[in-house]
């Protein structure tokens, strides 16, 4: 019985493979295929419009039955200094603690009888709210997220209450190592600068900070021009510019004393900080060197860079035939059970490193082929090794818009970054430029021969002296 | 515990050290404790000891946001100083110095490297009075003309005769072809009136007796070897001419020879 469906079954591919259609190859057969140009053409186009305080409106129409609609401003930890460090990440926590016209219960009400999802980020730059919807709800969404910025309650007693969960929140992110370590990584490389604060601040000003540094900081961050009303879904551009007019049009523009927040560059060192504990089973250790800003020119090459050294988590199944070289090798010598290449940028510089999670006895090897890694992103990256890497990325980037909510983030990320959203298009134009020479040129530029930032939380014995990190960024060879 | 450490005085950071340790060990046997790794969960079953031990010296760190990391400045240099200039403007001259001055310590360690090594190899070389034997100095004033005096230097027989002028003019005027090893008088001296050889005949190494022989020069008694006043081999069964040393003369009345 077996036999027979495999035999008519082979012949079948048989005759499917000489008639070479692919049409009718394809697991679609009958619908029109649309080649992958032609899909980056097609896909909608992100509006952009201010209105007269510089609050500026973002939307994507992609035609979902859902919508994402939230406010990113350009408001985070970079933002705060030594005292209030912490305020941004404490007043996440207020937001959904109840508005002038809504009691908490009243408010999670109105969003859980919509069926929606009300969340927000802080990070070093950013500071979001968004609520995920019905596409038909959008203007009660936009309605209540005015309310929880604009008319926050701030009451005495939820901030004390909140106080104890900020220092419990504090408590257990220690749990999560990956973050402390990228936070001591970002303390120890941007070391006496506002880039160094961690978004969650220190426990002594979640234990101190009033209403009134609360709504000092309200006061002077929450400005319309620096704040973006991004929406995607079923969603049109018009109703969303008329919902802020009517919601947002109050939110101010001019600062106290004209005291215009300026962010001032920030020195990077290269450091190192240790955090040794031989009772933990892993070590967590990132090192990395100053990159490239969010508008920097040099951000594809360095994309298409890491997307050479990707990543790896013990659970890949490829083991040798892992594409990354970095990978195959850890596979293969057990090296880590985890690594990616990352790149954080913020406006005006940012982080380009390998975070690695390892036992205690790889340390040193890891360490070793990562920085081999770089070397060779630096001198010897082929024609194939960047074909690959085009590809990897283009994908990662296309499949990262999996939905409203993502594809709402980039928007909001995007015009508040350059300005603008940056189409799919645009980016497979400017992947499409990067040859090698042009990888080595700026790998060369960011990497080779600079002082790395290390930080390492755990059994951290074998990891080697500076100096020895230090010489393995450049080649004699060279 | 920490009541306890706080009796204890002096014994008090051990203490407390002692507990951090305790508590690492103890939180496996907790039950149903903790995804993290770290000392906060099992320190979070005794609530009082968080909001007390904060900056406590001996307690237990909050949370990784407490980390201060250390101002550095006494040690950065000048360009650095400024946590709102960009490292990367300085970064080429900063690496260059470094550079510089490293690649220069190198050169002069390498050579101060050599004199070292040169110095203890050289010490195995031939001393001093090792060298000083190899020279020696005569007094020609003291040699009357005619006069054969022997010297002992580096272990052989030295004859510096004092020639008169007919033996000059003799020796001179010998006829190349009759000699066996031919060389001009004047191929052999400086300074014709001072004749230095070696004291060892060419044959098998004896010392030539001085004004004896059948040509004026030495006679060697073992084989019957004559040599004339300039010590080129006339008669007898040795091959070469004495040899003439290295000599210099320092001035008209002494000379070193070696």
């Amino acid at each position: 019985m077996a036999a027979s469906v495999c035999r008519v079954g082979s012949t079948v591919g048989r005759a499917l493979a000489k008639a070479r259609s692919p049409i009718l190859l394809s697991l679609r057969r009958g619908q029109a295929t649309v080649t992958y140009a032609q899909s980056l053409l097609g896909a909608p186009e992100t509006r952009l419009t201010a209105l007269d305080n510089g609050l500026r409106i973002a939307s994507e129409e992609t035609g979902h039955g859902t919508c994402t609609v939230g406010l990113w401003i350009n408001c985070g930890s970079r933002y705060e200094t030594e005292k209030n460090n912490g305020a941004g990440f404490f007043l996440e926590h207020m937001a959904f603690k109840g508005t002038k016209k809504h009691s908490q219960m009243a408010l999670e009400q109105q969003v859980e009888s919509m069926g929606a999802h009300l969340s927000a980020y802080t990070s070093r730059e950013h500071t979001a709210y968004y609520m995920k919807t019905l596409a038909k709800d959008l203007p009660k969404a936009v309605a209540l997220l005015s309310e929880v910025l604009q008319s926050n309650a701030l009451s005495e007693a939820d901030i004390e209450q909140q106080r104890s969960v900020v220092l419990k929140e504090l408590e257990e992110v220690e749990g999560s190592l990956q973050d402390v370590c990228l936070d001591l990584l970002h303390a120890t490389a941007f070391q006496g600068t506002p880039l160094g604060h961690s978004v969650l601040g220190p426990s002594q000003n979640a234990r101190t900070l009033s209403r009134q540094d609360l709504v000092d900081f309200i006061r002077s961050h929450y400005k319309a021009p620096r704040m973006v009303l991004a929406a995607a879904g079923g969603v049109t551009h018009e109703e969303l510019v008329e919902l802020a007019k009517q919601h947002f049009s109050g939110v101010s523009f001019e600062y106290e004393d004209d005291a215009v927040p300026v962010l001032s560059p920030c020195r990077f060192s290269g450091s190192e900080i240790r955090m040794r504990d031989d009772d933990m089973p892993l070590a967590h250790i990132a090192i990395a060197v100053e990159g490239a800003s969010a508008a920097s020119p040099d951000i594809v090459p360095l994309m298409v860079a890491n997307s050479i050294i990707g990543s790896y988590d013990i659970t890949f199944g490829g083991g040798k035939h892992l594409s990354s070289r970095l990978a195959r090798l850890a596979s293969e010598e057990s090296l880590c059970h985890s690594f990616q290449a990352f790149h954080s940028s913020y406006s005006d510089t940012g982080l380009l490193g390998i975070y690695f999670v390892t036992d205690k006895h790889h340390i040193d090897d890891m360490m070793h082929w990562s920085q081999n890694a770089w070397m060779n992103l630096c001198t010897t990256v082929t024609e194939s090794d960047i074909a690959r890497a085009k590809n990897a990325l283009k994908a990662s980037l296309v499949g990262q818009l999996n939905g409203t909510t993502p594809i709402c983030d980039d928007i909001g990320r995007h015009v508040l970054n350059y300005g603008r959203r940056i189409p799919l298009a645009e980016w497979d134009v400017r992947i499409n430029a990067v040859t090698p020479k042009m990888v080595r040129d700026v790998c060369s530029k960011y990497i080779y021969d600079k002082c790395p930032a290390v930080s390492a939380v755990g059994p951290i014995e074998q990891l080697p002296d500076y100096n020895r990190m230090r010489s393995a960024m450049y080649w004699l060879r060279f | 515990m920490l009541s306890l450490a706080a009796r204890s005085g002096a014994l008090s950071p051990y203490l407390q050290a002692t507990n951090v340790a305790v508590n690492g060990s103890l939180k496996a046997l907790l039950p149903g404790a903790v995804k993290g790794d770290s000392l906060l969960k099992s320190s979070s079953q005794k609530a009082p000891a968080i909001s007390a031990c904060v900056s406590a010296p001996g307690g237990i760190r909050m949370a990784h946001t407490d980390i201060k990391v250390p101002d550095f400045s006494d040690y950065r240099r000048p360009e650095l100083l400024d946590p709102k200039k960009s490292s990367q403007e300085s970064s080429e001259s900063r690496k260059t110095f470094s550079y510089l001055v490293t690649g220069a310590t190198a050169v002069v360690g390498v050579y101060t490297a050599k004199t070292v090594a040169t110095q203890f190899i050289s010490s195995m070389s031939a001393s001093a009075d090792v060298l000083a034997m190899s020279k020696i100095e005569v007094k020609l004033g003291e040699i009357p003309e005619g006069k054969n005096m022997t010297f002992k230097w580096r272990g052989k027989p030295l004859f510096i005769r004092h020639r008169t002028e007919k033996e000059i003019a003799t020796e001179e005027a010998v006829d190349m072809a009759m000699l066996r090893d031919p060389q001009h008088d004047k191929d052999r001296v400086a300074n014709p009136k001072w004749i230095i050889v070696i004291g060892v005949c060419t044959h098998l190494g004896c010392v030539p007796i001085a004004n004896a022989g059948d040509y004026g020069g030495y006679y060697c008694p073992c084989h019957g070897s004559h040599y004339d006043a300039s010590g080129r081999i006339r008669k007898g069964p040795a091959p070469l001419n004495l040899e003439v040393p290295y000599y210099e003369f320092t001035d008209d009345d002494t000379v070193v020879v070696g």
